[in-house]
């Protein structure tokens, strides 16, 4: 992943999000925030909320971008990874790209075309022990068959989907609800899970405990504060303690014809 | 024995939201955000992933080591006790880029001395494209601000000091972290109850005179890892640390939380050092006033004539400032007429020979003086001779300095700077250096060459000793330096057993020789016993290394 991806994928975000952007030249980039992201990037809810009080518009800021090539020679705020503005941003394309509902649009015919429903979740599973790391996992379930893929971002590809059924198609009711299809799937997960190597979680664990002891021999000999120790368990624990966070990035309902359904697991991803 | 903790907002979230449309996203939001969930997830535990980021630094290979090392078995807490000039300052830049970027850490405190805020800022910015904040006058936003420059200072002042300790921070890193050795002070307390997860305790000399320092530094950060104090104390009471199985027992132990590189391990000895000492004879008329100096010692203390003979090496100027505070306070006929011969003396011998030295390299010099009259009287001298030259001093405010910097690279040829300035200036753009005077501590002029010769010199540095021949200059750089061997010597161990003499520093030992001695006779004596207990102490540790 270069560095350049991320400056596209913060233009790209702007675009979507309807600001306005001004590059003078390649790599470089001034974007006059909407109220909206005004409101979700500059960390100033006291200021809406007195234009809000006051009922005036507001007046939203302007933010300015480079890429790492440029160095100092511009002003502007760097996009490397790492850096928090670019994190927030992260953030924020996740909060409103979080659910949706999309159709295949199937070019006109006249006879009616069943699309089948599948509930799609893209999760990010944190591992996070003495050390750290992500996995993703693109899942797909097909809520009138409960056929189960991988991948499935990666599968839709190129396929033309939108926000409203197309002409002389129809969505299909889901044999499977979605609350047992969601089940499903973190059934799946967790099964996956416990197919993983878990060496990096016992090493954790036992670092762990060995620190621990030390803190509280430490302790126990010496008149500390009881304050103290909390303070540097709890940071043992975040530092130590093996564990997974499971958050649903996004995900949503997509209507698929048949065919595609069916491509879909043959595909490689 | 993993906990999964599950994610309880998806489902509701979507269901309420299919029912209610409007709220749902396109499919270009929706691929988007994938593709930065791609963009921002960690693939590995393993590995420094700051490196593929940072493709326009070498890095050294024994800094990779460090990062490695630091992030993956020492769990992000660790004293990096790099020799000086080794680059401690972009392993922590590294670390931190790394726990950044696998989204470990957020929220930052940096503390450093002063002088070196800006030096960090800019270093972070320029080479791992971290932007930080820093406070100026009123202005601080402890709470918003993600990444935090500033000193230890400005931190424990009584408006910042609250809202700081009720920050979580994700990592904190302490520059010159054995200033903290002394659990006594406010700073010790002050970074003791920083609440912090991961943390980075930068120092060259680790082990300094006692070995409870040492335990302090540690408790900061594994409480409980050298036991408790008292234990401690008693089971390290009667060992002395110039014994060999003290030595290994301690390094062990420190080895898990320690990092240290020494010059000689790491192959930076690509840029070599040719240290050359340049003794000069005093003309005439400076000789006759240096000896006229000596009538001083009838009426005043000894340390009043060593002042004053030392400054006379340096410069007239210099001299003739302490003559006159101290008529001011006792004026008597003996200091007028001292004053008055000495504003007859001719250029200064050194001065003429430093812009010789200047004029006929025509490359960049940086020249050190002790006294700041001799920094004014030397830029007058090179102007003169038609040599551009720059200030500089510790004391300079941020701006200043930078200013300064700039204009010694871009414009000037000479920067003639005071022993204030030594700390925290690079200067890797220039190889040459004068040390216009000497100081009394030889680790004082390590520092200072630590200014050129450093990672990322690539020339051999030139580095000329000035002194005065049958002067205290000249038996400073004989005793002190010659015999110390001071520039071929492994520089860490010196700086150790220097911090380790019995009874206080070795600069304190070279104060109190000069200021309670009453002959030069007795001086010569005492510094070549205390330099042959530095010998000795020095063979000693390189027979056990």
């Amino acid at each position: 992943m270069n560095s350049a991806s991320h400056y596209e994928f913060t233009k790209t975000f702007f675009e979507l999000n309807g600001c306005e952007i001004t590059e003078k030249k390649r790599g470089h980039m001034k974007v006059k925030l909407t109220k909206e992201m005004d409101e979700s990037l500059m960390n100033r809810p006291f200021y809406w909320h007195y234009m809000k009080k006051m009922n005036r518009e507001g007046d939203p800021l302007s933010l300015t971008f480079k890429d790492i090539q440029l160095g100092e020679e511009e002003e502007g705020i760097y996009l490397h990874p790492g850096t928090p503005k670019l994190q927030q941003i992260y953030q924020v394309s996740l909060e409103k790209g979080y659910t949706t509902r999309l159709y295949e649009n199937v070019n006109a015919t006249v006879q009616n075309i069943a699309l089948h429903p599948w509930l799609c979740m893209n999760v990010r599973l944190t591992f996070r022990g003495k050390q750290s790391k992500d996995l993703l996992l693109s899942l797909g379930l097909n809520l009138i068959n409960g056929a189960l893929i991988h991948g499935i971002m990666e599968k839709l590809d190129n396929l033309p989907l939108m926000s409203k059924v197309a002409d002389y198609t129809f969505p299909m009711t889901p044999l499977i609800k979605i609350e047992s299809g969601y089940q499903r799937i973190l059934d799946h997960i967790e099964s996956y899970l416990s197919s993983l190597d878990t060496h990096w979680a016992e090493e954790s664990l036992s670092q762990l405990h060995h620190e621990k002891e030390l803190l509280e021999s430490f302790y126990h000999s010496q008149d500390v504060d009881e304050d103290q120790y909390e303070k540097e368990l709890e940071q043992l624990l975040i530092r130590y303690q093996p564990r997974i966070q499971l958050e649903v990035a996004n995900g949503g309902l997509l209507y698929l014809t048949n065919q595609t359904s069916n491509n879909m697991l043959t595909k490689k991803s | 024995m993993i906990t999964i903790h599950p994610d309880n907002t998806f489902l509701p979230k979507l269901s309420q939201r299919l029912e209610e449309s409007d709220s749902l996203c396109s499919y270009e939001e929706f691929k988007l955000a994938w593709q930065g969930l791609k963009l921002q997830s960690i693939p590995q535990f393993e590995g420094v992933l700051a490196l593929n980021q940072l493709p326009h630094i070498q890095f050294l290979e024994h800094q990779i080591d460090a990062c490695n090392k630091v992030v993956h078995e020492m769990s992000g807490r660790a004293i990096l006790a790099d020799e000086v000039g080794l680059g401690k300052t972009l392993e922590a830049g590294l670390i931190l880029k790394e726990y950044m970027i696998r989204g470990m850490a957020k929220k930052v405190l940096i503390l450093t001395p002063a002088s070196l805020v800006n030096q960090w800022m800019q270093e972070l910015s320029e080479k791992f494209y971290i932007q930080a904040a820093s406070p100026r006058k009123k202005h601080a936003d402890w709470k918003h601000w993600d990444i935090t420059v500033t000193s230890i200072d400005m931190a424990k002042r009584e408006q910042h000091k609250e809202e700081i300790l009720s920050i979580s921070y994700d990592m904190i890193i302490i520059d010159e972290a054995h200033k903290l050795k002394n659990h006594q002070t406010k700073n010790f307390q002050f970074v003791k109850q920083l609440k912090k997860t991961y943390c980075l305790l930068l120092t060259a000399t680790p082990i300094q005179n006692k070995l409870s320092d040492l335990f302090n530094l540690v408790s900061i950060l594994k409480p409980g890892y050298l036991g408790d104090l008292t234990e401690f104390k008693k089971k390290y009471k009667n060992t002395s640390l110039e014994e060999e199985d003290t030595q290994n027992h301690i390094h062990s132990l420190l080895g898990k939380l320690m990092i240290r590189n020494l010059r000689k391990d790491t192959g930076l000895d690509a840029s070599k050092r040719k240290v050359k000492n340049i003794t000069l004879n005093f003309n005439e008329e400076e000789q006759q006033f240096y000896d006229k100096l000596e009538a001083l010692k009838a009426d005043h203390p000894s340390f009043t004539w060593l002042t004053l003979a030392k400054e006379l090496c340096s410069s007239r100027e210099a001299c003739f400032m302490s003559l006159k505070s101290l008529n001011e306070k006792n004026p008597s006929d003996l200091l007028k007429q001292l004053m008055d011969s000495i504003a007859e003396l001719p250029h200064h011998t050194k001065a003429e020979k430093m812009a010789d030295l200047i004029e006929n390299s025509g490359e960049k010099f940086i020249v050190f003086t002790e006294y700041r009259a001799s920094q004014f009287y030397l830029q007058w001298f090179l102007q003169q001779r038609g040599i551009s030259s720059v200030p500089f001093s510790g004391k300079f405010n941020k701006s200043k300095r930078d200013w300064m910097k700039q204009l010694f690279k871009n414009k000037a040829q000479v920067m003639i700077a005071t022993e204030a300035g030594a700390e925290g200036i690079n200067l890797q753009f220039c190889h040459n250096m004068i040390n216009y005077d000497l100081p009394w501590n030889p680790m004082r002029l390590e520092q200072r060459i630590g200014r050129i010769h450093r990672f990322g010199q690539e020339k051999d540095v030139n580095v000329y000793n000035f002194a005065i021949k049958n002067t205290l200059e000249d038996h400073i750089l004989s005793l002190l330096y010659e015999k110390i061997q001071l520039f071929q010597n492994a520089v860490g161990d010196l700086d150790a057993i220097l911090e380790q003499i019995p009874g206080g520093s070795f600069e304190k030992h070279v104060q109190s020789i000069l200021q309670e001695s009453d002959s030069q006779g007795e001086i010569d004596i005492k510094l070549k016993n205390l330099v042959s207990y530095v010998e000795y102490s020095v063979e000693e540790r390189k027979e056990l290394g």
